[in-house]
């Protein structure tokens, strides 16, 4: 296996927590000194789960970051999906649960970093199982949620009554599982199933999908899962996402029916690099990358993203380009996240109970100014301005015990 | 509310051997505990009315759970009190020194050490099997050995960094490190002794290096040098004139004796005479003082490395040292037998001072009242008396020696180690890391113990009968195995360790992956991973089996068929196929549909992998077709529905009970209007079909399908005039 190698080897800090972590999500700061993150914790000797607001403190004396908790909340069960919501003045988390209820809660990063439960929905009939998946809309007012026993629920929380409206979308009674969900537009969400199954839903249009990508193309050669959606918010045609077998791949609703494979399973064609071969936990866009293929930047072409993995590889992937390994460890990496402020900062959750906290190295660009503008500016700013980045030999230390681990 | 006191005979390594005592008002004779080495541990059960049954059973791990049944109330108090409670009770209280979390971090990281270590040694053993004559114990081995151990090292710390005070105070006598820990000490032990290079000229020297470190250890259960030293930091803080205090001497003799020379040095600085005030008039003593210590900072010591700002001049070669060594002691009998010490006004000062030459001229009376445990003693010998001991047996019968002066009070898990490597005893060093330090220990130490002894390795490596014919090193694995595989976060290491075991690993292997539960992807997706990078296929299919039968018990279809379809398990998919045509009989409606479409595209149109279910497919695109003639009416979409219904009908998947919906359905195609869209062989099929079906209805179990009863009579007209118009027009 070849990698493209960095050439400023990023920076990586393992902090040992004493828990299991089940996902782990930036918040946007408020001011410029403080970084939180939001940490949704699992104790197994108390049985007990936590969300956990903690203050990211760099530390440039000592040799790690230090992670302050600053506030904790108990959700009923433990947590399946995490996620937050930008670009309000209080940064908004959406939590859903195992036992099937979805929590909105709300972090004062201002006064103490304290996380309160706004609002709940935990109503029997709201999904019956664990809710497999959750999203909120940019800008907090609605999210989405899916689970496998096939439901699709709209929740929206204008208003302040602690009891959460929601609406049934779609009851799929079971006949299909849904794993994975996220917002396209504000009427326009994804969801993702078994067999590498995708579905375009539109609120405009109820009653069903209005488009389905057909599970199964790899003809139950490699079939699996979808674990993670993602979609740029200015490609809006295109699906982004990954699942089992190393599968990392999009869906371009222009053009049907025909996945575009950017890693994993492949379609028979030439072999495409294969990065890993177990479950990609979870996919984002990554908009720290810049396209190296100055030439070719058509809206079909889709751009750099980020995937962590079973097998411990957290990797840059850009269609056509050697993937760049960022880490690869030798647990598990279950979940990350991209800072949306500072995109060269990445937080990612190990199955070692450890958060590992990335930061890649600042280069300037041609223009001489550094790289740093608010994540509202990303995708205008990403189609106009292309930077050559170089990149180092990673160093081929450490890479022996995902060698082992993957045999 | 309740407090119910669980009792556990523990006896010979049987849990639950004795019996459960259940008491109300927990007023236990706890004499009677002690007597038959019970452990109590009291929980809450929260129950108000009184229990009538008590239930035990293991949980996962070592926590049991208790389930504790309340007496159905007589009285008509129909609160919403509950009529029973689950508990779980975790046993023993694991090691207090170090936290389950810490543990784990521990099995955590040693992973990755050990794997290595592991593939080092296959690759090592693979290639002299191809070169007889090279030897396996190469340089690089016992590079890779020290590196194992390093790693392993390394995680043993304690989890706080070790605070720096930015200013030096003069009267800190101790320099605050990191907090040691037992398990820390005693693999530093093993690493010393194993894992280096055996080069033993400078084991004493390291073992003195040791002892500073660790020596807080034993002050638990033994004085020590260093909580004398602890204890007079306390009182330095209110001295006037340190001199003057017989502690003050004290406590540098015992220093001194087990060679913490940098602190002795920095305490006699601390000494009057070297007040600018006193100098004039205490200057024979001052000199007596700093003369003192100079020899002791300049101590030869039979060392390789030095580390910055230590005191003492080191040797690596022997002759150099032994004649550095006679020197110094020549200056110090010089120093001894001065005319000096006459001069010297202050007692306290003389007799102290020349206590420490005692010392240092290797006074064995001096060195015993100087230190407090063998240990101590026995390092204080190896420092002033025999610092050249080579070789272990003459350091064992170093130590038994200062055990007889200094005879243990009570033993620590610690020393029991020492004596053990000490007296190359292969057994009792597992035995001791075992009890004193559990099966972590052990796992991770024989790798160090074989590393370098052959003896040790024949009776490790040995295969024993009465072990199962596994061998002791399998045997510490397998029990490493099962702890971790206990705990739900580090199950997932321990097929590292398994795969280890030659003898029986693959089988527990499997069953451990077996026995995992599957009601989570997550969860479930990890074992499937485990079962992929060790080629266990069969275990792949059984969990993937065992996943959808879950999922579809639960009501999720969609995931039960994927993964039965996964597994290629058709069996069970023809099975839940007859269950879900049940409901299809009854739900598939053009409105409903889109429900379906998502599962039948998940089932593809391959008929291998979809089972009966196959069946679907066909039904789906059939009812399509059917849509297009009811909304278009052109003989071309007629024609196509004919066909998908003839290929329906011949398929052997279609169950029969499907056979008079589809016809009923299909009645406006049987009697199309323009010509007749089934020739005779298609309607003489149908007919046969129809024939099986009348047949198949005698049979008890079949299900008759919801139709208007004139149904059939309809469809047998409809084909016996459609056979009419087809014959006529052929």
């Amino acid at each position: 296996m070849a990698f493209a190698a960095p050439q400023n080897p990023s920076r990586v800090h393992r902090i040992p927590q004493s828990k299991y972590i089940d996902a782990v999500r930036w918040l946007s700061p408020v001011s410029a000194l403080d970084r939180f993150a939001a940490v949704a914790y699992y104790d197994t000797d108390t049985n007990s789960p936590s969300i956990e607001i903690i203050c990211v403190d760099p530390n440039p004396q000592a040799s790690s970051p230090i992670l302050t908790p600053q506030s904790s909340w108990t959700p009923p069960s433990r947590i399946s999906s995490l996620k937050t919501a930008h670009s309000t003045h209080q940064p908004i988390l959406a939590a859903a649960t195992f036992s099937g209820s979805i929590h909105i809660l709300v972090s004062d990063l201002i006064n103490g970093g304290t996380v309160e439960s706004e609002a709940t929905v935990s109503e029997l009939g709201f999904h019956s199982g664990p809710v497999s998946a959750v999203d909120l809309r940019e800008g907090g007012t609605e999210c989405v949620s899916v689970g496998e026993d096939g439901r699709v629920n709209l929740v929206s929380f204008v208003g302040d009554s602690s009891k959460l409206s929601y609406r049934r979308i779609f009851d799929a009674n079971g006949l299909v599982g849904y794993t994975a969900v996220k917002w396209a537009s504000p009427s326009e969400f994804a969801t993702g199933g078994y067999g590498f199954g995708l579905q375009w839903w539109d609120q405009r249009r109820p009653g069903g999908p209005v488009s389905q990508f057909k599970g199964n193309w790899c003809q139950g050669k490699t079939s699996g899962i979808v674990h993670s959606i993602d979609i740029h918010p200015s490609r809006k045609h295109t699906c982004l996402a990954g699942g089992s077998s190393g599968t990392v791949f999009a869906w371009d609703l222009r053009a049907q029916q025909q996945p575009i494979v950017l890693s994993g399973a492949g379609t028979g064609e030439a072999p495409i690099s294969l990065l890993s071969e177990s479950e990609v936990w979870e996919v984002q866009y990554d908009c720290y990358t810049r396209s190296s293929n100055i030439g070719d930047i058509s809206s079909t072409r889709i751009l750099p993203i980020m995937i962590c993995s079973e097998d411990g590889i957290l990797a840059v992937i850009e269609q056509g380009e050697e993937p760049l390994e960022l880490l690869a460890e030798p647990c598990a990496i279950n979940s990350f996240d991209i800072d949306q402020q500072n995109p060269s900062d990445v937080i990612c959750s190990l199955e070692w109970e450890s958060i590992a906290i990335l930061t890649r190295n600042r280069t300037t660009n041609d223009f001489g100014f550094s790289i740093e503008r608010p994540s509202f500016f990303w995708p205008v700013y990403l189609e106009l301005l292309i930077v050559q980045y170089d990149y180092e030999t990673l160093q081929e230390s450490d890479n022996w015990t995902s060698v082992v681990t993957r045999k | 509310m309740g407090l119910m006191v669980l009792l556990i005979r523990v006896s010979g390594g049987d849990l639950l051997d004795g019996g459960v005592h259940v008491d109300d008002d927990a007023d236990l004779d706890t004499r009677w505990c002690c007597e038959v080495g019970a452990a109590v541990y009291p929980f809450h059960h929260g129950l108000k009315s009184p229990i009538s049954r008590l239930s035990i059973s293991w949980s996962r791990g070592n926590s049991l759970r208790v389930s504790v049944f309340a007496a159905p109330s007589s009285v008509e108090s129909v609160e919403d009190d509950a009529g029973g409670t689950v508990v779980e009770v975790k046993l023993g209280g694991g090691d207090g020194e170090i936290s389950d979390a810490h543990w784990r971090r521990i099995a955590y990281g040693s992973v990755s050490p050990f794997a290595l270590l592991q593939s080092r040694k296959n690759a090592i053993s693979s290639l002299s099997k191809m070169s007889m004559n090279s030897s396996p114990y190469d340089a690089d081995w016992w590079d890779y050995i020290m590196e194992y151990s390093k790693d392993i090292n390394a995680l043993l710390g304690s989890q706080k960094p070790a605070s720096v005070p930015v200013i030096d105070d003069p009267k800190s006598v101790i320099v605050k490190g990191e907090e040691p820990t037992n398990l820390k000490a005693a693999w530093e032990l093993l690493e010393m002794f194993y894992a280096e290079k055996p080069s033993h000229l400078c084991l004493p020297e390291r073992l003195v290096d040791w002892l500073a470190d660790f020596d807080s250890l034993f002050s638990g259960t033994h004085p020590t040098v260093h909580s004398k030293l602890v204890d007079f930091q306390k009182e330095l803080v209110n001295l006037q004139v340190v001199e003057d205090n017989p502690k003050y001497w004290e406590v540098m003799s015992s220093a001194l004796a087990v060679g913490w020379l940098d602190i002795v040095v920095k305490m006699l600085r601390l000494h009057g005479s070297y007040q600018l005030d006193q100098l004039s008039n205490r200057e024979t003593e001052n000199g007596l003082v700093e003369a003192v210590a100079v020899l002791i900072s300049k101590m030869p010591r039979m060392r390789l490395d030095q580390e910055a700002g230590k005191l003492g001049e080191c040797f690596k070669a022997k002759p150099d040292f032994v004649k550095a060594r006679e020197k110094w002691r020549a200056q110090i009998n010089k120093l001894d037998s001065s005319a000096f010490w006459f001069q010297c006004a202050h007692l306290q000062t003389r007799e102290g001072l020349r206590s420490m030459l005692q010392i240092m001229l290797g006074n064995a009376n001096s060195l015993c009242s100087a230190t407090c445990h063998w240990i101590e003693l026995y390092i204080s010998h190896l420092l002033y008396i025999r610092p050249l001991t080579v070789g272990l047996e003459s350091m064992y019968s170093l130590a038994q020696k200062s055990i007889q002066l200094k005879p243990m009070a009570s033993a620590h898990r610690l020393m029991g180690l020492i004596i053990g490597i000490l007296g190359e005893n292969t057994e009792v060093v597992l035995a001791e890391c075992l009890k004193g330090f559990g099966p972590w220990m052990v796992v991770h130490a024989i790798e160090l113990l074989t590393a370098g002894s052959d003896h040790a390795e024949m009776l490790l490596l040995e295969e024993r009968p009465n072990l199962g014919g596994i061998n002791i090193e399998e045997l510490h694995r397998l029990v490493y195995a099962q702890v971790l595989s206990s705990h739900p976060l580090t199950w997932q290491i321990a097929p590292i360790y398994l795969i280890s075991c030659m003898k029986h690993g693959m089988v527990l292997l499997q069953i451990l992956l077996s026995k995992q539960p599957v009601q989570h992807n997550q969860l479930l997706l990890k074992s499937i991973e485990i079962c992929r990078l060790y080629e266990l296929h069969s275990i792949t299919a059984n969990i993937m089996k065992i996943a959808g039968v879950h999922h579809w018990k639960h009501g999720r279809k969609g995931s039960g068929v994927f993964w039965l379809q996964q597994a290629r398990d058709e069996y069970r998919l023809n099975r839940i196929a007859q269950q879900l045509f049940d409901s299809v009989g009854k739900t598939i409606s053009d409105e409903s549909f889109k429900q379906w479409e998502g599962l039948i595209q998940l089932l593809g149109s391959d008929s291998k992998t979809a089972g009966g279910l196959e069946f679907l497919h066909k039904y789906r695109d059939f009812k399509k077709s059917l849509q297009h003639v009811f909304d278009g009416k052109t003989t071309d979409a007629a024609r196509r529905a004919v066909e998908s219904l003839i290929s329906l009908m011949k398929n052997p998947s279609t169950p029969q009970r499907f056979y008079l919906p589809l016809l009923y359905d299909s009645l406006k195609l049987l009697n199309w209007k323009d010509r007749p869209l089934l020739n005779v062989s298609q309607t003489n099929l149908l007919l046969t079909k129809l024939q099986d079906l009348s047949l198949a209805r005698l049979r008890p179990d079949f299900i008759e399908s919801e139709l208007p009863p004139q149904a059939l009579n309809s469809v047998r007209l409809a084909l016996a005039t459609n056979l009419g118009r087809a014959i006529l027009e052929e």
